[in-house]
């Protein structure tokens, strides 16, 4: 019993910390139409400045907060130096085809992974560093018992989850979440509305970035910072996106905890090693009977 | 047959003139020409299977790995000859590259690229699982072996290095002579029209799946052959088939040219020499460790980037537009 | 004024556009009719930015536009409502109407307000079901609501591309006529393209004919609805 409740909280607060990179992964695609692997990159190498931040003992939220704004700030520019210029080329032969048209903004943020890891390779020396929780990692008891989960995993859940819904009020009950969902739904009738479906793209960026960051931060402690560190995290994270629906955002949070739960149980009861073996199982079923995603409305951006 | 006849005198050509460097240059650069042979059929699987039908896979690493475990279990299990086990293991990749294809088919984007990108993740545990067959972590020792005698009294001493760049040679020519046929073949033009306007190849007749899938069949044939040549230099296992084999092979066909036979040569040659020229390029410098260590990856990045950005068609394209001199079919 | 001059674009082989030149009064309704693939779509899109054009410039109240973003032609206030009832199924009626009001929230905050309020007012039947998704409207509802979130941001002039394609006489007879007393009311300019001929001519103040992207006339409405042989030649009835 002990030993499925402490895989039932692991998985759900790793399912948590999936579900935000699902998340940042999420609003991109639909925002650009593109995988952003360079996504975790970017979070590693906010990871790494906060770590700088911290080693300067400086105080931990102090670093949170830089951190997630440099994770936006990544977002950002990437889209403006990279996506724009990108989206500008669309006259060019080979992106002439809609499916090409697709997949090379993804080889660009593949290129962009390169670089964020070599940089912070040749920055920090590529050195693993350890990486401070906010609050005891340890087991937490209450009274004599023991209890199956740790504080960490309960603020990590409580974040989350405050960040999950924030992000939903945002997009569902602001002005700049409509324009949001407007400019990704339909960026024509965006347009003609007066929204700078541009500008806003360029937002969604940011937003992903920071939320990327934060998902970053909360896998550090136990990952350390490295500059491959986060691929791991990246990997899950769009893996939850597929097998959940691209198109649908809490589809990809729902596929984020499966995989979660799924994780756990696996370490706990099978072996560790059997983990990505696992993944693929699901990964392949999900694939053959609903090849748009769990959580799809009909039928799947057509790329 | 015109065209078959021009592509075999192409492949020719091809076989004599890295044959030809491959006797002035020392053993190190021997060695990685071998490599940039063997890379030069993985990069063809992806101008075949992104290039050519618009599908985007991110393990083609793994493809490659099938093709080296195959061939790595026919030389030691069977005792095959390595002459016979090279070819037999583009059968094993274009077996799985079939399974992999069925499910492919129906996928669009970037489902693709997260199965494939998955598949790639999951071979250490296969390799893993069945330990005593594939040797887990370690993997598997092959190699190309000696040359044979009759070689050595032609051409004096051979260095391993040379050897391997020998054997490479002939499966890169020919890789070259059947990728120029599919390039130029009626096939192709089918696989294009997918590329292009699935729907609009659906309406005209063509069955959508079914050519995925064969596209996926044949690009796997060539990484088999890619892979059992890359663990032909001594060992097959979850670490050679590192999913960054799967990117550099993606930044090679990228830099290069995606639509292109040149562009996948020049792909290859770049990503295995680069480090080399960066090397040459900054040893004036006295830079730390930490910096020359990552810069070979630095400016891969930036260069991919910089090519997705600036000419999407890669050098090969570019170079034909320069010389006004295109083999570059669109 | 809407001040069109020499414009030329490319596009496919039809609907595209040949030194096209003709004006808009303010204050009233200008049709351009035509068979289709005349470029008539080609050239509401190529006011609204949508489209660049090869050569020629466009002018409202003596600004260019041509150069201009989409959503800053918008912002000028020339607004667009495209062809086929061009709204966003997966956002409630509520939401499609405000999205395009957005970008006048910053500036006038309580008009958006009394602006969202007027759409219902001048199209009760979307007024009963705000929070409902806008995929669950008929045809003809989704055009009304196309024009309402049009016409919430305030626009001096309204594009209308082909506002009866598909939907029921009596229901283009209603859109028809909130245009009109829009404009006849509250001065609304309104640059309407129509395969329908006889409707947009009834409302019109005046007509351009356009044809393989040339203009073959230009002259007041009553005029050209009057002309038989002309309209016999190129609109075959």
């Amino acid at each position: 019993m002990q030993t499925f409740l402490t895989a039932l909280f692991t998985g759900t607060s790793h399912g948590a910390i999936y579900a935000l990179v699902a998340l940042g992964l999420v609003l991109v695609w639909r925002g650009a139409g593109l995988i952003n692997f360079a996504q975790m990159g970017q979070a590693m190498f906010s990871a790494y400045i906060a770590s700088t931040i911290i080693n300067h003992h400086i105080n931990y939220w102090w670093a949170f907060i830089v951190a997630i704004i440099a994770g936006g700030a990544l977002g950002g520019a990437i889209d403006v130096l990279v996506i724009r210029p990108l989206k500008k080329k669309s006259g060019s032969s080979i992106l002439s085809s809609p499916s090409m048209r697709d997949a090379i903004p993804v080889i660009a943020s593949l290129g962009i992974l390169g670089i964020l890891q070599s940089a912070a390779g040749m920055i920090w020396a590529g050195e693993e560093r350890g990486f401070p929780a906010p609050v005891s990692t340890l087991g937490l008891s209450i009274g004599k018992r023991a209890m199956p989960f740790t504080r960490f995993d309960i603020f990590v859940i409580v974040l989350i989850w405050l960040i999950l819904i924030a992000t939903t009020l945002l997009l569902n009950k602001t002005s700049v979440g409509l324009a949001m969902r407007a400019s990704a739904l339909n960026m024509e009738v965006a347009r003609l509305s007066g929204i700078r479906t541009r500008s806003i793209r360029t937002l969604g960026w940011i937003l992903s970035g920071s939320l990327a960051s934060v998902a970053g931060l909360m896998v550090a402690p136990a990952t350390n910072v490295s500059p491959n560190s986060l691929d791991l995290l990246m990997i899950i994270g769009f893996t939850a996106c597929v097998i959940g629906g691209l198109n649908s955002l809490w589809g990809s949070v729902t596929g984020a905890f499966i995989l979660g739960l799924t994780i756990s149980f696996i370490n706990i009861y099978d072996a560790p090693g059997d983990v990505f073996l696992g993944i693929f199982a699901i990964l392949i079923a999900v694939m053959i009977f609903r090849p748009s995603g769990l959580f799809a409305k009909g039928k799947a951006r057509n790329v | 047959m015109f065209k078959i006849r021009r592509n075999a005198s192409i492949a020719i050509a091809f076989f004599v003139f890295v044959f030809a460097i491959g006797t002035f240059v020392g053993p190190y650069n021997q060695g990685q020409i071998a490599v940039a042979l063997t890379l030069f059929i993985g990069v063809l699987s992806i101008n075949i299977l992104t290039g050519l039908s618009g599908q985007l896979s991110l393990g083609q690493g793994a493809l490659m790995a099938v093709g080296g475990y195959g061939c790595a279990l026919m030389m030691i299990n069977a005792h095959l000859s390595m002459w016979l086990a090279i070819p037999l293991s583009l059968i094993a990749s274009a077996l799985v590259g079939l399974l992999l294809g069925l499910v492919a088919a129906k996928l669009s984007g970037p489902y693709l690229a997260g199965t494939t990108l998955v598949l790639a993740l999951a071979m250490p545990t296969v390799a893993n699982k069945f330990d005593s067959i594939l040797g887990g972590d370690t993997g598997l020792s092959i190699d190309t072996g000696m040359p044979p005698t009759w070689l050595s009294k032609v051409m004096g001493d051979i260095a391993i290095e040379q050897w391997n760049l020998y054997v490479s040679l002939p499966f890169a020519a020919l890789a070259l002579f059947f990728a120029a046929n599919l390039f130029t073949s009626q096939s192709s033009r089918r696989w294009r029209a997918v590329r292009d306007h699935e729907s609009a190849a659906a309406l005209v007749g063509i069955n959508v799946e079914r050519t995925k899938i064969s596209v996926f069949v044949i690009s796997s044939a060539f990484a088999g052959v890619a892979g059992a040549l890359y663990g032909l230099r001594g060992l097959v296992g979850p670490s050679v088939f590192a999913i960054s084999l799967s990117l550099s092979l993606l930044t090679g066909s990228i830099l290069g040219g995606l639509r292109s036979i040149a562009g996948a040569g020049l792909g290859s040659v770049i990503i295995v020499f680069l480090p080399d020229w960066i090397g040459k390029v900054i040893h004036p410098f006295s830079l730390s460790d930490q910096v020359t260590n990552y810069l070979p990856a630095f400016v891969s990045g930036l260069l991919l980037v910089l090519t997705v950005v600036v000419n999407p068609s890669g050098l090969a394209a570019l170079f034909a537009k320069i010389f006004r001199f295109s083999r570059v079919k669109r | 004024m809407l001040k069109i001059e020499n414009l030329t674009v490319n596009f496919d082989a039809n609907s595209a556009l040949d030194n096209v030149s003709f004006s808009a009064e303010v204050g009233k309704i200008t049709t351009v009719i035509g068979a289709n693939g005349a470029g008539k779509s080609t050239l509401l899109r190529t006011i609204s930015g949508l489209k660049a054009p090869k050569s020629g410039s466009i002018t409202w109240r003596d600004s260019e536009l041509v150069g201009m973003r989409p959503e800053a032609i918008v912002r000028a206030g020339v607004a667009l409502v495209p062809e086929g009832h061009a709204v966003i199924p997966e956002l409630t009626i509520d939401e499609n109407i405000r999205m395009g009001a957005l970008f006048r929230l910053r500036k006038a905050k309580s008009d958006v307000t009394t602006a969202i309020a007027e759409m219902y007012e001048l199209f009760p039947q979307l007024a009963d079901r705000r929070k409902a998704p806008s995929s669950t409207l008929s045809g003809g509802e989704r055009q009304m609501l196309a024009i309402a979130r049009a016409l919430v941001s305030r626009p001096e002039i309204l594009l209308l591309d082909e506002p009866s394609l598909g939907l029921a006489p009596l229901i283009v007879k209603q859109i028809i006529g909130i245009i009109e007393e829009l404009c006849r009311k509250s001065g609304l300019t309104v640059l309407l393209v129509e395969q329908n001929a006889n409707t947009a001519l009834d409302v019109a103040d005046h007509g351009v004919l356009l044809a393989l992207g040339k203009v073959v006339a230009d002259r007041p409405a009553k005029d050209l609805r009057a002309d038989v042989s002309l309209r016999e030649a190129y609109l075959g009835y």
